[in-house]
């Protein structure tokens, strides 16, 4: 069970103070400041077979102020420390956008773009070993929408825990997930389900919520909304490990769907140091795969230039490595197609609920 | 007139209009766009040519009214010397074909059929007479005129002919000299790479000396399309000389016609006076492996004679023809007309020394410009020019293409796939053949024909603008290198060891290891700039010393030396390596030390001096300087003496010369006294009966 016990202020300040002090101490040995952290990309992640989740591996790389560029990176993370110890004494906290915009009054530390402060917030979760709901730093996305028979206890703006049921209590938007879903702020109270499926699109999701599916087949449904937001991989990581239901994903068939099933099965190469919070290694890839387009006809659409550099590229990925995968890969690239969950309409507005997913679902032994 | 003259000059009348007609494709009158081209760059370069003679820094405005069914309204204006009365007929109404490939000195006219075309044009397409208005200095008021042709007795008619002042529109002033063409002719104006507007620029490029203006306008009357090319310069092109051929470019006709024509007595007189690069001995020794007395008389030369002569021309050692009959730009007016057309970040230009190709004496330039404005999108721009003529047309199939295409740009910073066709990135290219003969692939006079020495030495001037890029490449590199190193130590570290001692509550680093330890390097920064009130170029060097050691080092600076041109303030002495390159001793450079050296250069105009190397001599690399390479060095003085000594020694030869011909001046003075003068008038006479 990962029910992470969240980090006091002084734990927080300290390890973000270890980050300064790593510049600190090489400058007074007469030496370039730097940062040490791991590599993070696609050839630095191994398996981790205890946590079932993949990890950064041991390659570490050295930023430090020998040229321009880097010497900038430490600055700014020296700005961003004194940024969160402000935030954290003062009981606030900022999106990251918000923190992009503060950084125009920080000089030489300012960022260039924003995908620099989000990429350096998350460089300091792995240096120090801290999440960043610990630095008081929310994301911009969206969490999910779920609908199903499951209950939840938010602790809403006035301190007070709300008890909100995902069927009774909601509209058709369903529940909103919040950006922190740690126990503090997100208890998993009661369920009636066999099982939690994950939506890719927002058409299909509305599809089967317009169908009854999630009472028919007794599960509760996620809009992962494309690519899921970190709060949507955590609690559908802690629906399967306290409830210890079946997470399945239904998206479409194409080499970015299998990247957002990878994120959530295996964990995401960006957040990888902390995959074992985020990964659920038992979630199932439902569909639509390569097969479904031959066995069913589907309608498709020809695989682009950058489709087809996708695909190439899973290959490579450690996370794809696994027979079925290969398989799976191998096959579109055969036919040269990829095809859309909503392409499932070509036999009507009830096909998906009425064949399709019964048949996927009764091959899983889920049969209902 | 007999009856067959009468003939043979009716055939020629007739012949006229429909030459124009059967070859309007090499005239340049074959499509509608193109036509339009061809009649500004007749217009131009008469005017150009026109100035050039009467040393007169042109003015020449060009505007083009479109009207209805592609009908245009074609206008050019010059403050040139204008056509006297009596001339314009010729001018107007005569096609030159042919007339001035006799002299032999590089002109643009070369290549056109000159303005009669447009008029021939003009009043076939369209019917419209050309109204002329000419203006000469000297009187008092200008012509006004109507031309149109008579085609089959070619010659002008003339109607409505008057005097009058004539005023500029824009100002209301007198008009002192000039000349005005104004007709209507059918024609479509576009733009792009084969434009009026491309025209005039690429000609205002290679000649900036002039003001060029454009003005396009529709049917309605609005501007939709406008240039103006201001000129760079004061300096008229230097005036041309004819020159006698090169016995390396003469053909059996014209040899023989050269000395059926002769007035000379002796054979070695009549091969020094008319051709070029002969000298008594080269004479003599000619003669003899022809097998001819020197002292025979050139009338009396016969046909295989004449043959044995142009055989002998091969074997024996001539002096290169006079150069004084090229008119080059000068690279460092390229330098300035590249830069007044193209923004860019770059300019490198070069003038080839003249030299010979089949007698014909030649010249190559080259400029090249870089980044800035310039699209790094597709091939470059290429611009051809032949004797200051923009080439527009057939670019794949001319002999300056394919010097450039036959070099690996890549080597020299430029993208080149495959190592085929025309570079790409964000360069112009300019090439400029200089040569009393330029031969074309055809008629139409837009491509160069294949000649080897033509094509060597493009591709010589092409590397040389190509090292330059290079070099350029390199030292922005390694600029960048090292402004982000002195921003990463004097700004960003200092604020790295603020701001971690301030979060950590501890006192500050010594930075001053860490700094060595980082930067690791000597650097040097060199800047050029203009001292307004003084006029003077200056230069400034900063060399630091980022290291742990001390350094020593001999910095060697280029400069633009010449006769006129001086080094001023310079205050800490050093001494001179070679011509253009002064070196100074840096006998301790400490750790953590700057050392600046400054000088300033007088005779230079603004903007004349905007690129320098520095070298050094000594250990230890700098960034930002070469090391001198001591081989080229000794090279460069070894040149400098070879061309004193070649200098000295051709100020001998030509005393030499002087000598012969004063002593034959004398000799034939001598015999003019001694015999009476109507016996050199019967031998001439004879001389021409035995022929």
């Amino acid at each position: 069970m990962t029910i992470r016990k969240a980090k006091s202020k002084e734990e927080v300040i300290h390890a973000l103070h270890t980050v300064a002090a790593e510049m600190h101490d090489k400058m007074m040995k007469g030496k370039p400041p730097a940062m040490t952290l791991p590599v993070r990309t696609k050839t630095n992640i191994t398996f981790d077979k205890k946590l079932q989740v993949y990890k950064y591996g041991k390659n570490k790389s050295t930023r430090d102020a020998t040229s321009l560029g880097s010497a900038r990176v430490l600055l700014r993370s020296l700005h961003i420390t004194e940024f969160i110890e402000q935030m954290i004494n003062s009981g606030k906290s900022s999106t990251l956008r918000e923190m992009y915009y503060i950084s125009e009054g920080w000089g030489n530390g300012k960022f260039g773009t924003q995908n620099e402060s989000n990429n350096l917030a998350e460089d300091l979760e792995i240096v120090t070993k801290c999440i960043r709901e610990d630095f008081k730093l929310r994301p911009e996305e969206d969490g999910a929408r779920i609908i199903g028979n499951v209950t939840f206890e938010e602790k809403n703006r006035k301190g007070e825990w709300m008890r909100i049921n995902c069927r009774d209590d909601v509209g058709d938007s369903g529940y909103g997930v919040p950006y922190n879903v740690e126990a503090e702020k997100l208890k998993l109270v009661e369920q009636d389900i066999d099982f939690v499926m994950a939506v890719e699109t927002g058409g299909m999701f509305d599809r089967l919520v317009e169908n009854g599916f999630d009472e028919e087949a007794r599960c509760a449904l996620i809009h992962l909304k494309g690519q899921p937001a970190r709060s949507t991989r955590r609690i559908m990581k802690r629906m399967s490990d306290e409830w210890n239901k079946p997470i399945l994903v239904f998206a479409d068939c194409d080499p970015w769907s299998f990247r957002i099933f990878a994120s959530i099965a295996y964990g995401a190469i960006k957040t990888a140091h902390i995959s074992e919070y985020l990964a659920t290694s038992e979630a199932t890839y439902l569909g639509i795969t390569a097969d479904d387009i031959l066995a069913y006809d589907l309608p498709s659409d020809d695989l682009t230039k950058s489709d087809l550099g996708a695909l190439q590229s899973e290959l490579s990925d450690p996370r794809f490595a696994t027979g079925w995968w290969k398989e799976q890969i191998n096959l579109m690239q055969e036919i040269g197609k990829k095809a859309e969950q909503q392409s499932l309409a070509k036999y009507g507005l009830d096909f998906v609920t009425d064949t399709y997913l019964p048949e996927k679902l009764g091959a899983l032994g889920l049969n209902y | 007139m007999s009856n067959a003259e009468e003939i043979s000059s009716k055939q020629k009348q007739i012949a006229v209009s429909e030459f124009f007609e059967k070859n309007k494709h090499f005239l340049g009158f074959d499509s509608l766009q193109r036509s339009i081209i061809t009649a500004v760059k007749e217009s131009v370069d008469n005017s150009l040519d026109a100035c050039e003679e009467a040393r007169i820094l042109p003015t020449i405005h060009v505007e083009l009214n479109r009207q209805k069914n592609d009908k245009i309204e074609f206008i050019t204006q010059d403050n040139g010397p204008g056509i006297p009365r009596d001339a314009i007929e010729d001018v107007f109404g005569k096609f030159l074909l042919g007339s001035r490939f006799h002299a032999i000195r590089q002109t643009r006219g070369q290549q056109g059929i000159g303005i009669t075309g447009v008029v021939m044009y003009s009043q076939l397409t369209t019917g419209a007479k050309t109204n002329v208005i000419s203006k000469i200095k000297n009187e008092n008021s200008a012509v006004f005129v109507e031309l149109g042709l008579d085609t089959r007795k070619n010659r002008a008619l003339k109607t409505g002919e008057k005097r009058d002042v004539w005023i500029d529109e824009r100002n209301g002033q007198d008009i002192e000299q000039g000349l005005r063409i104004k007709t209507v002719m059918k024609g479509k104006y576009q733009k792009g790479k084969q434009s009026v507007h491309q025209y005039l620029r690429m000609t205002s490029i290679v000649n900036p000396h002039a003001s060029i203006s454009l003005i396009v306008r529709d049917i309605e009357g609005n501007i939709i399309d406008e240039g103006a090319w201001p000129r760079t310069t004061e300096r008229l092109p230097r005036v041309v000389s004819e020159i006698k051929p090169h016995p390396h470019g003469i053909h059996l006709g014209t040899l023989q016609r050269m000395l059926r024509e002769s007035d000379e007595r002796k054979m070695t007189s009549f091969l020094r006076h008319n051709f070029s690069g002969v000298s008594m001995r080269a004479a003599r020794d000619i003669l003899v492996k022809a097998n001819i007395d020197e002292s025979r008389g050139p009338r009396r030369i016969k046909s295989e004679d004449a043959q044995e002569i142009l055989a002998a021309f091969k074997e024996v050692k001539l002096l290169s023809p006079p150069m004084d009959c090229l008119s080059p730009i000068d690279d460092l007016l390229i330098k300035k007309g590249l830069s007044k057309a193209i923004d860019s970040r770059f300019a490198s230009t070069v003038t080839r020394n003249p030299t010979v190709s089949q007698g014909n004496p030649f010249q190559i330039e080259v400029g090249l410009v870089f980044g800035g404005d310039l699209s790094s999108e597709g091939p470059i721009e290429v611009l051809r020019f032949a004797n200051r003529v923009p080439l527009m047309y057939q670019q794949g199939g001319c002999l300056l293409t394919k010097a450039l295409e036959s070099i690996d740009w890549k080597r020299y910073g430029l993208e080149h796939p495959a190592g085929r066709g025309v570079p790409k990135g964000p360069a112009a290219l300019l090439i400029h053949l200089a040569s009393t003969n330029v031969q074309f692939t055809s008629e139409a006079k837009e491509a160069v024909a294949e000649n080897e020495e033509v094509f060597e030495e493009i591709r010589k001037g092409l590397l040389e603008v190509g090292r330059g890029l290079k070099n350029h490449l390199k030292k922005s590199s390694q600029r960048k290198k090292a402004q982000e190193k002195f921003e990463l130590v004097n700004i960003i570290l200092p604020e790295i060891s603020k701001k971690s001692s301030e979060i950590l509550s501890r006192s500050e680093p010594d930075l001053a290891p860490v700094i060595t330890q980082i930067m690791n390097a000597v650097f040097c920064e060199e800047e050029l700039g203009w001292d307004k009130e003084r006029k003077i170029g200056t230069c400034s060097i900063k060399i630091y010393n980022y290291t742990a050691r001390a350094r020593a080092y001999s910095i060697l600076v280029k400069w633009p030396e010449n006769d006129t041109i001086s080094m001023v303030d310079n205050e800490r002495g050093g001494r001179k390596e070679a011509r253009g390159i002064w070196a100074w001793r840096l006998d301790t450079l400490n750790p953590g030390t700057c050392t600046i050296i400054e000088f300033g250069v007088n005779g230079l105009a603004k903007g004349e001096w905007t690129d320098t190397d520095v070298f050094f001599r000594g250990n230890g690399d700098i960034i930002g300087a070469s090391k001198i390479d001591e081989t080229l060095l000794n090279e460069i003085r070894k040149t400098e003496a070879l061309d004193a000594a070649e200098k000295e020694i051709l100020n001998d030869v030509g005393n030499l010369e002087q000598l012969i011909d004063r002593a034959e001046i004398n000799e034939v003075e001598e015999l003019q006294t001694m015999q009476p003068p109507s016996n050199i008038g019967q031998l001439s006479l004879s001389e021409w009966e035995a022929e």
